[in-house]
């Protein structure tokens, strides 16, 4: 096994580990539960709330686009903010006061957003 | 070996999901089926040591970019009478445009001499990445916020007009 | 870790400074625009024309300076500040074109204003820039915002149609370029065009890479400049936009492409030139050739002034195979400019709601309603085409002489040949305004002073441009030698 693999080998644990007690709770449930039984009256909800009415691939509405949107936007400001704080502490004053600069435009755009109701939902 | 092994893996995954999202008969399928695609990518960030592209892998398009893909795949129009297959249109241009790109990039690297930086050892980027952006590259940094405002205001013009049109 | 000399921060400001006003402005007419009701935006165009000023006035106090900032990402050149003025002087007419047009059209003026000057920061960025990160960021900034005003006009198709198919297509456009920097970044180990220069002269690019990255870069170029074949969204999008917004994609969006287009070819990869002035040949004879026959049967005016702007787009990448030549082809491209915003101000005096006043038709008898207005457009449709004294012609001179000079003479053959169809078309509105009897439903109401003004000015920079071009000419050649010189020995801080 060569250095670079090894560092990741938690990592291989992790997903190993979750793969097994996926597994094993999924096939556990199909060995130890009853089979050929079923009916119209298992397959509704049970004490989940209200009947579902309609399909689950019903149309959305195209206001929740605007919402993707502006979340993929201030997503997008991650990229540059998280390196950013990783780094912060060498940066010092200067860095602080540029990632400062870099906010404030995007606060123009959060102000202005907000102020033009696309934050409203009607 | 193991490195070998997991490449593979996350290899198949990625280009068995990008089949599924290209041949998909159902676009909602073919939406999701991007989860693989963009994973597999991501594991393979992971294992080349770029564990800042990673991040951003899982951030951006996980978090972001499929999520607003499924969102305009649900928003359209007829998505629950699920005629919108993906319908095989332009089969064999399509095959011969990316025959031809894949021959083109498989020339050049085949003529390109490759160095070979042995094994990549853990060597966390995002650090640096840090301080590259606050010092050569402050000025994409700060364009980069100017960009994003122009996107936003750009979404709002359009969208305001179509939930108008809808209301 | 970076150690960053603040006292040198001082310095940087001078060539950032047009830039901070334009995108300050920007922000401040978003902020206060957003408060306005549309039909009040006419004072948020006054405040853009006086934020374009500010810029302009910032711009001249760096005339001269020949300075690097940002470790060589961003240029202070003469070549940068004769754009930056150019395309300062391309917005300024368009938005006071839009002063009325706007208005009457229920625009959302925040949102207007505050995109064309977010736009016209991209094309100033990309005429400055010294890294091809900057020209990509650049590029986006004015891209997405000119997308956006693509499709400004809420309740017409068209307008969505328009946006829609110049964002698809520039998105894709968009990508071939970054992966062209990325192979290029690849071969050269830079994003800087210094960097790329200096490993291409000492031949340390990794070749394969290179030549891939370089002819990508030539599509995603040839699609903002619309060079043909990648020219197909240009008609439909110059139709469907808001007309001052069209007459600003004809030249403040060209003009920007043109000079990162230029100063990355021309200056940066030219020790590599033989790998892409070849291309560039082909794509100058096809662009000019498609442009003006096909403008040849159109029957709407923005519809025939797209394939007008693709056909140029072809005669400025002529100027372009010529080595050494790039000041005719600023020149030219100044000529251009002025010719085509005057137009798209006479289409905006005709146009009526929905697509009545747009065909060629409309504009019979011209002459008689309107004769000032009818002797301004022959003015342009003479430019466009190239005839003496105007700036067209005197632009088509220094490009086609400087092509001639490296040998390019079938090439010259074919631009010459394409001058002549051109004629046909631009004479035919002539034909029109001053030969053919009027439609009495067209008569044009009064025009608005901007447009006036915007016409004026035009027409004004068509005559003085061409009857005396040594002084424009001149600011042409040294901004090119400024561009082109040994790098600048000034630099800034965070190297």
């Amino acid at each position: 096994m060569s250095s670079g693999v090894a560092v990741w080998f938690p990592i291989g644990v992790m997903i190993v580990g979750s793969a097994v007690v996926v597994g094993t709770m999924v096939s556990i449930n199909r060995l130890l539960g009853p089979r050929g039984r079923d009916s119209a009256v298992k397959s509704e909800a049970f004490e989940c709330g209200n009947p579902p009415s309609g399909g689950a691939w019903g149309r959305f509405s195209v206001r929740f686009y605007l919402t993707a949107i502006l979340f993929l936007l201030f997503d997008v400001e991650l990229v540059f903010l998280y390196p950013w704080a990783v780094a912060l502490r060498d940066l010092g004053m200067f860095g602080f006061v540029e990632a400062l600069v870099f906010i404030a435009v995007l606060a123009v755009g959060l102000i202005y957003a907000w102020r033009r109701g696309a934050l409203d939902w009607t | 070996m193991i490195a070998v092994i997991v490449f593979w893996t996350l290899a198949v995954i990625t280009v068995l999901s990008a089949m599924i999202t290209a041949f998909s008969r159902n676009i909602v399928y073919s939406a999701f089926a991007l989860l693989g695609s963009f994973a597999g990518v991501a594991g393979i960030y992971l294992l080349l040591g770029a564990d800042f592209l990673f991040i951003i892998q899982i951030f951006i398009y996980i978090g972001g970019i499929l999520v607003v893909t499924i969102f305009a795949v649900m928003l359209t129009q007829g998505v629950a009478d699920m005629n919108i297959s993906n319908r095989i249109v332009g089969l064999i241009p399509a095959a011969l445009i990316a025959l031809l790109a894949g021959a083109v990039m498989l020339e050049a690297i085949l003529r390109t001499p490759w160095p070979h930086p042995g094994t990549a050892a853990l060597n966390p980027t995002t650090h640096a990445i840090g301080n590259a952006f606050l010092g050569p590259f402050l000025l994409p940094f700060e364009i980069a916020s100017v960009v994003l405002l122009a996107a936003l205001i750009g979404a709002i013009v359009i969208s305001r007009q179509a939930a108008r049109a809808e209301a | 870790m970076n150690t960053l000399n603040l006292a040198n921060l001082g310095f940087a400001w001078l060539p950032l400074l047009p830039l901070i006003a334009v995108a300050v402005g920007a922000a401040i007419i978003l902020l206060v625009g957003v408060r306005l009701e549309d039909e009040d935006s006419a004072g948020l165009g006054i405040l853009a024309l006086g934020v374009l000023l500010v810029s302009f006035v910032c711009t001249l106090f760096t005339i001269g300076v020949n300075a690097e900032a940002f470790g060589g990402a961003l240029l202070t050149d003469d070549y940068t500040a004769f754009f930056e003025i150019v395309i300062q002087a391309a917005a300024a007419i368009s938005v006071a074109l839009s002063l009325d047009y706007a208005a009457d059209n229920g625009l959302a003026g925040a949102e207007y204003y505050s995109l064309v000057l977010f736009a016209v920061l991209g094309m100033m960025l990309m005429a400055a820039a010294g890294d091809l990160i900057i020209v990509f960021l650049g590029l986006e900034t004015m891209s997405i915002a000119v997308y956006a005003l693509a499709g400004f006009v809420r309740r017409e198709a068209r307008s969505s149609e328009a946006a829609l198919k110049y964002f698809l297509l520039g998105a894709f456009s968009t990508g071939f370029l970054l992966y062209g920097i990325a192979l290029i970044y690849g071969a050269t180990g830079t994003v800087h065009l210094d960097g790329i220069r200096a490993a291409i002269v000492a031949r340390a690019a990794s070749q394969p890479y290179l030549e891939l990255g370089v002819g990508l870069m030539v599509i995603g170029f040839g699609f903002k400049v619309a060079a043909a074949p990648f020219h197909a969204w240009t008609p439909d999008a110059y139709e469907g936009a808001p007309t001052p917004i069209t007459a600003f994609m004809a030249t403040g969006v060209k003009l920007a492409a043109f000079a990162s287009f230029v100063r990355v070819f021309m200056i940066y990869l030219g020790p590599a030139a033989a790998q892409w002035s070849g291309v560039l040949w082909v794509l100058a004879a096809l662009t000019m050739t498609v442009g003006n026959v096909v403008a040849l049967v159109q029957d709407n005016i923005k519809r025939m002034l797209a394939y007008s702007a693709i056909a140029h787009a072809g005669y400025a990448l002529v100027g372009m195979t010529a080595a050494g030549s790039a000041a005719a082809v600023l020149y030219y491209l100044v000529a251009y400019a002025f010719a085509t915003l005057g137009a798209f101000a006479v289409v905006i005096v005709l146009e009526r709601r929905a697509t009545a006043g747009l065909r060629i038709a409309d504009y019979r008898g011209l002459a008689q309603t309107r004769p000032g207005l009818a002797a301004a457009m022959t003015l342009f449709m003479l430019s466009l085409t190239g005839v003496p004294p105007l700036a067209g012609f005197v632009g088509k001179l220094y490009v086609f002489a400087a092509a001639v000079d490296s040998g390019h003479v079938p090439l010259v053959v074919i631009a010459v040949i394409n001058s002549a169809i051109s004629a046909y078309y631009y004479i035919g509105v002539i034909v029109a305004m001053y030969m053919q009897e009027g439609t009495p439903e067209i008569e044009p109401s009064g025009a608005s002073p901007g447009v006036l003004i915007g016409v004026a000015i035009a027409a004004l920079a068509v005559v003085l441009i061409g009857i005396a071009p040594t002084p424009y000419m001149n600011a042409a050649r040294d901004a090119f030698a400024a561009a082109a010189g040994p790098p600048a020995q000034a630099t800034a801080f965070a190297r």
